[in-house]
This record gives structure tokens, sequence and C-alpha cells, in this order.
């Protein structure tokens, strides 16, 4: 951003750069966070589903909080496991094949718009720590990195597996790809924007004026695309276990297997972010005007903020939700027919969409 | 002060992964390392005030074109003689130079006779800020200006869709055709081969 | 602010380092590599020239590029996948069956 501004004072300069800092800081805890949380719901959820307990022995003392400290032993046992490397493996691409995968999820996370506006020290900071007028083709250029991640891994680490499962994977999210822009472009010319603060304002508090009621279409295609291009259930193809045993990273122990894990979780989460900053209002509480909170918490405004995070983180956990539902309702789509779902009937609905959506829009524009 | 700092770290970088591109002797690297160069040179763009071309550059190039490049190098799986490098002879060395001397004369010659241009105001163009923004303003030029170049555009793109299919598509063999017909065993095998 | 000169200069030596990647190199999908560098370097100058004269048809110009790059790419490498099936190599060393 600091290119393209006109030249700051000093001061405002070192304000946004200290609150962009602070603020990464607060993302980056709070997205490692998301890993053991959701393994936790993962096990506890479809467990509640199947009528068993699921894992409840780890606690402190005799306090067992409902089996969460589980998911922090697991974290311990992969730090300390021992580390092997393939000994056919290309060493440079397989150590950092797991950097690949976790850094473009994390910058995504920067791009999304936490809140209102916040004042700080007299200087107005926006509560992202990327903030740009190109959020939406920023999201779609890092989002195209992840790809990398998954080829590379399956590549160095040199086993047949890996290698199937990084092909097949990385085909799925290019082919997801596309969809998951087709379905955003309506989103775009219905608020007239690319950026992600903006499309929130634009939206309001009230259901009825959020994205997925102006865009139900772009809404379905965006959901089916969030699934494959995370490679989750139903189609985590490139983990299946029964055929692949674990797809690209079945070669990747300790630390860099603990990677491929974070970045996966993290980048569920960042999409569950975006789907509920395009489609469910973003941070503004639902049939709470963000006005209103203002007026409510005068000289604390920056409670309303923080009242838009936590609905964001809301609204995003939903999202979480339905991930770890799906996964314990649906079977595995078979490959051809998860590529037939993307070009065949993904694509051509986006485009139909698109092309419906610029037909109203015109009409609107014209009237 | 501030820009050209960053222009010259910039382009110290591009200029070393540009050289790394052509003399890695792994393809895989050296796709890598035109990843790195093009992000770079988005960089760049970005701080020419052109957000949406340095967008397009990473969706476009690193998303997509790179990512092919590293798909038919894994898929080609070449030995280890056929990833050759820079294998230096005779001829090469005087190309090389050749080259580099052309070079040379072109961009001085350039050099100076752009040196009236250089130094030319880079403020903020009012008109650009009135539209709404780079990415409005290009998408403005596009579809009034260039919209018949941007329909040829598209065809350029069917036509090269198809044309890879065809061109990357294996023989069929004759029995092909008769594929059809076969039970479902059979055609296993025929596509196949026995074991 | 950064003279215009600068960004040519960067762009000629961009260009200057694929061309001699295509010189030099014997790998086809090097050689394909060196283009996309050759592009890049016409697409720097397309860019600083549309900024500075406060024109934006060189970045549209750009798009262009970058469309007709990414067919050259797809079609490139179809292409090439075909030479190695039929000959078993992409050295542009062995594949001289037109030099007679």
């Amino acid at each position: 951003m600091g290119l393209n501004t006109p030249a700051l004072a000093y001061d405002a300069f070192l304000v946004q750069l200290l609150s962009s800092l602070a603020l990464f800081a607060i993302i980056a805890v709070l997205c490692l966070q998301i890993p053991p949380i959701m393994v936790w719901v993962e096990r506890r959820g479809p467990a509640m589903m199947q009528r068993r307990k699921g894992p409840n022995r780890v606690g402190l003392f005799q306090w067992r909080f409902y089996g969460l400290l589980q998911s922090l032993a697991d974290a311990i046992k992969l730090i300390w496991k021992e580390e092997v490397v393939p000994t056919g493996a290309n060493k440079p691409f397989y150590h950092i094949a797991p950097i690949f995968a976790v850094f473009p999820a994390f910058m995504i996370a920067c791009a999304i718009p936490w809140g209102a506006d916040i004042t700080v020290f007299g200087h107005q900071i926006p509560l992202s720590v990327i903030h740009l007028d190109v959020g939406f083709l920023f999201i779609f250029a890092i989002s195209s990195l992840a790809v990398y991640a998954v080829t590379l891994a399956g590549w160095a680490s040199n086993n047949k597996y890996a290698l199937l499962g990084s092909l097949r994977a990385s085909a799925q999210m290019i082919s997801y790809e596309i969809p998951l822009g087709l379905s955003l472009i309506p989103i775009v010319l219905i608020f007239g924007t690319l950026d992600l603060n903006q499309i929130v304002l634009a939206q309001g508090a009230f259901p009825w004026q959020w994205g997925i009621i102006k865009a139900p279409v772009s809404f379905i295609i965006f959901l089916v695309c969030m699934f494959a291009e995370t490679n989750r259930a139903p189609f985590d193809l490139a983990e299946g276990e029964s055929e692949i045993i674990a797809g690209f990273h079945t070669e990747f122990t300790s630390t860099k297997f603990a990677a491929f894990f974070l970045a996966e979780y993290v980048s569920m989460f960042v999409l569950s972010c975006l789907a509920a900053t395009v489609f469910f209002g973003g941070w503004q509480a639902p049939f709470v005007p963000h006005d209103f909170l203002v007026k409510t918490f005068a000289g604390f405004e920056w409670v309303a903020s923080l009242i838009g995070a936590g609905v964001l983180f809301l609204k995003a956990a939903f999202f979480m939700w339905l991930y770890v539902w799906v996964r314990w309702t649906l079977p595995r789509f078979r490959y051809d027919q998860l590529m037939g779902l993307g070009w065949k009937f993904m694509i051509p609905l986006g485009l139909a969409n698109i092309f419906v959506t610029t037909l109203v829009c015109a009409f609107i524009y014209f009237k | 002060m501030g820009q050209i700092t960053i222009f010259y770290i910039l382009a110290f970088l591009a200029t070393a992964c540009s050289l790394l591109v052509i003399s890695s002797k792994n393809p895989v690297t050296s796709a890598i390392y035109l990843v790195c160069d093009l992000f770079i040179l988005a960089g760049i763009y970005a701080s020419l005030q052109a957000e949406f071309v340095a967008a397009i550059q990473i969706i476009v190039y690193t998303g997509a074109v790179v990512v092919l490049f590293v798909f038919v190098i894994m898929l080609l799986n070449l030995a280890p003689n056929e990833q050759s490098s820079l294998g230096l002879k005779l001829p090469d060395i005087g190309f090389t130079l050749l080259t580099v001397l052309s070079f040379l004369i072109v961009t001085v010659l350039l050099v100076n006779e752009q040196s009236s241009v250089s130094g030319g105001a880079l403020g903020p163009p009012e008109a650009i800020a009135q539209l709404g923004g780079n990415t409005r303003a290009v998408g403005m030029t596009l579809f009034t200006k260039f919209v018949w170049p941007f329909e040829l555009a598209s065809f350029l793109i069917l036509a090269a869709i198809i044309g890879a299919v065809h061109i990357a598509k294996k023989d069929p063999k004759p029995a092909d055709k008769a594929y059809g017909n076969l039970k479902a065993s059979n055609r296993e095998k025929a596509i196949y081969g026995s074991p | 602010m950064v003279p215009l000169d600068h960004y040519l200069v960067l762009a000629m030596i961009l260009f200057c380092i694929g061309t001699l990647g295509i010189v030099l190199r014997r790998n086809i999908i090097m050689v394909m590599m060196s283009i996309e560098l050759l592009l890049n370097a016409i697409n720097l100058v397309f860019v600083s020239a549309s900024t500075y004269n406060q024109n934006l048809d060189g970045q549209v110009m750009v798009f262009f590029v970058i469309t007709v790059a990414a067919c050259e790419a797809a079609i490139g490498l179809a292409m090439v996948i075909a030479l190695f099936r039929k000959y078993g190599t992409i050295d542009t060393q062995f594949l001289r069956t037109l030099r007679g």
C-alpha cells in the first residue's frame, strides 16, 4: 500500500505500520489456534452424530475439558516426532513446499476486513493488515500460489503415490479456481467495487441486503468450490486414504506435516471468512446497524469494531462447522465425477450467472 | 528516495532471478525462479500504479502458465542427461558476446533517445482517480477503445484450447473406434494392454 | 521519482537474459521459459511507458500480451508433449529432422 498513497506524514505512517504489525500478530496467533480447535470439533462432532464418545481421556488433573486437551497432546507429539527425509527426495523443494503451503493462507487472512475502521491516536486505521483497492484480485492472485505447495510436495518426495496425489490435487485446485472466480464476478458487478471493506459496507446490516439474497447462484457455486479448493470431503481425492495413502503429504513427518495441516485448516478458515464477508454481510451484526453500535458506545468506537470482528468470527465458525458436517455426511466423489462437475456444470453455470446478472444490472442501470 | 531504493532492490532481484532461470540445471528450479521473477515484476508494476496489471500478472502467469510448465516437466520426467545446463561451447560464447553487445548498443541508443522524456511527472493522474481506480479505468479502455481486439483475443484463446487438446492427444489406434462394441473386460485390455 | 530510463534499462537487461536463454539452452521447455522472460521485459516497457505518458493503452496492451503468452504456452507445451512422445527427447540437438 505504502507505494501508492501520496506521501503520508511520518507519524501517520508509523501508526499505520505499527497497527498493521500488531493486527498481523493478532491474526497470526488466532490462525494458529484454528487447527487444534478444529481437530477437536472434527472428532467430537462426528462422535456426536454417530452416538459415541470421541476422545475424552486427556485432561489436567481431574478436569477433562471434553477432551479439548487431546489436540494439545497431538500438537506436542507432532512437534517432537523425528523428522524423516526420504532418500530420493529433492531436498530444497522438499523443505520449501510446506512454506509454500502456509504462506498463501496467512496472506489471504491479512486481506480480510475484520471490522470498521478504528481511530488510533487520531489516525484512521483500516482493520485489515493489507488494505487494497483491489482486494479481490489480490486474494485470487495469492490463492493461486497454493498449487505450487501441492505440486512441489508431491514431486519432491519421490514417491509415486505422493506424485499421483499431487497431480490430482493440483488439477482439482486449478479447475475449481475458475468457477470460484466466476462466482465472485456477479458480486463485483452488483456492488461495483473490488474493495472487500466497501463490499461489506454496501451490504448493510439486514439479511435481505446481503450478497446471498442478491446473488444466490453465486453462493452455491462458491460453496462447492470452497470445498474443492481446500481439498476437503466430498472432494478430498487428493488424500484419498483408501487409494493413495495420504496423497501429496505422504512422505512428510513431524513439523512439516504439521505445516500442511496448519495450511489446510487456515485456508478453510480464510475461505469461510471470505464467504461470510462476501455473502453474509461480513463484520456487520445482523439486524444491528453499525451506526447504532457506534452511537451506543460513543467514545469507545473500537468496541463496535471489536464486536464486528466477533460477528465475523461467528459467521466463519458456522462455515467451519459446515465443513465438518459435510465431511461426515457425504461420500467421496470419483475423480471423473469431480472433473465433470467442475468443467461441465460449475463453469457453464457460473458463466450463465454472470450473463443474467449483467442483464439485470444493465436493466436497473438504464431504467 | 524511497521509491528509487525500492526500484533498485526489485531490479536487482529481477535480474538475479532471470539469470537463475536460464542457468539452473533442473527445469523445476528454473520454473520456481520464474515464479519469483514474475512476482518481482508484479511488484514493479504495482509501484508504477498499475495494480490491475500486477494482479493479472500473478493470476495468469504464476497461477496458470508456470503451473502448466511445472506439470509438463513433471509428466515428462526427463532423465538427468536431458536436463542439460548451460553447456558453453565456442560458438555459444560467440553468440553470448554478440547478443550482449548488440543489446548494450541498443540500450545506449535508447537511453540517449529517451533522456528528454525522463523525469516526467509520476503524479497520480486525476482522470484515473475520477474514474474510480486503475481497475475501472483499464476496464473502460478495454471495453470501449479495444473492444474488437478483446473479442479477437477471446477467439484466440478458444482456438488455443482446441489446438492444445488436439496436439497433445494420443494418436488413436485404428482399433480405438471399435472399443464401444467390446465387452467391458476386453475394452480395458484393449486400451491399457494386457498385463 | 524513478526516471523512465531505469525501467527501460531493466527491461533491456531482462530481454538480453531471455535471448541468451533461447540461444544457449538445449531443452525446449527452457527455451519456452526464456520466451516468457522476453514477453515480461516487453510488458515492463509497456507499463512504464503507459504510466509516464499517463495513457492507459499500454496497460491494455499488457493484458493482450499476457493473453497471447498464455495461448503460446498452452500450444507450445502441447507440442512439447507430442514431440516427446514421437522422438523420446526434447533436446534441440537431437531434433534435426528438417535439417536434411
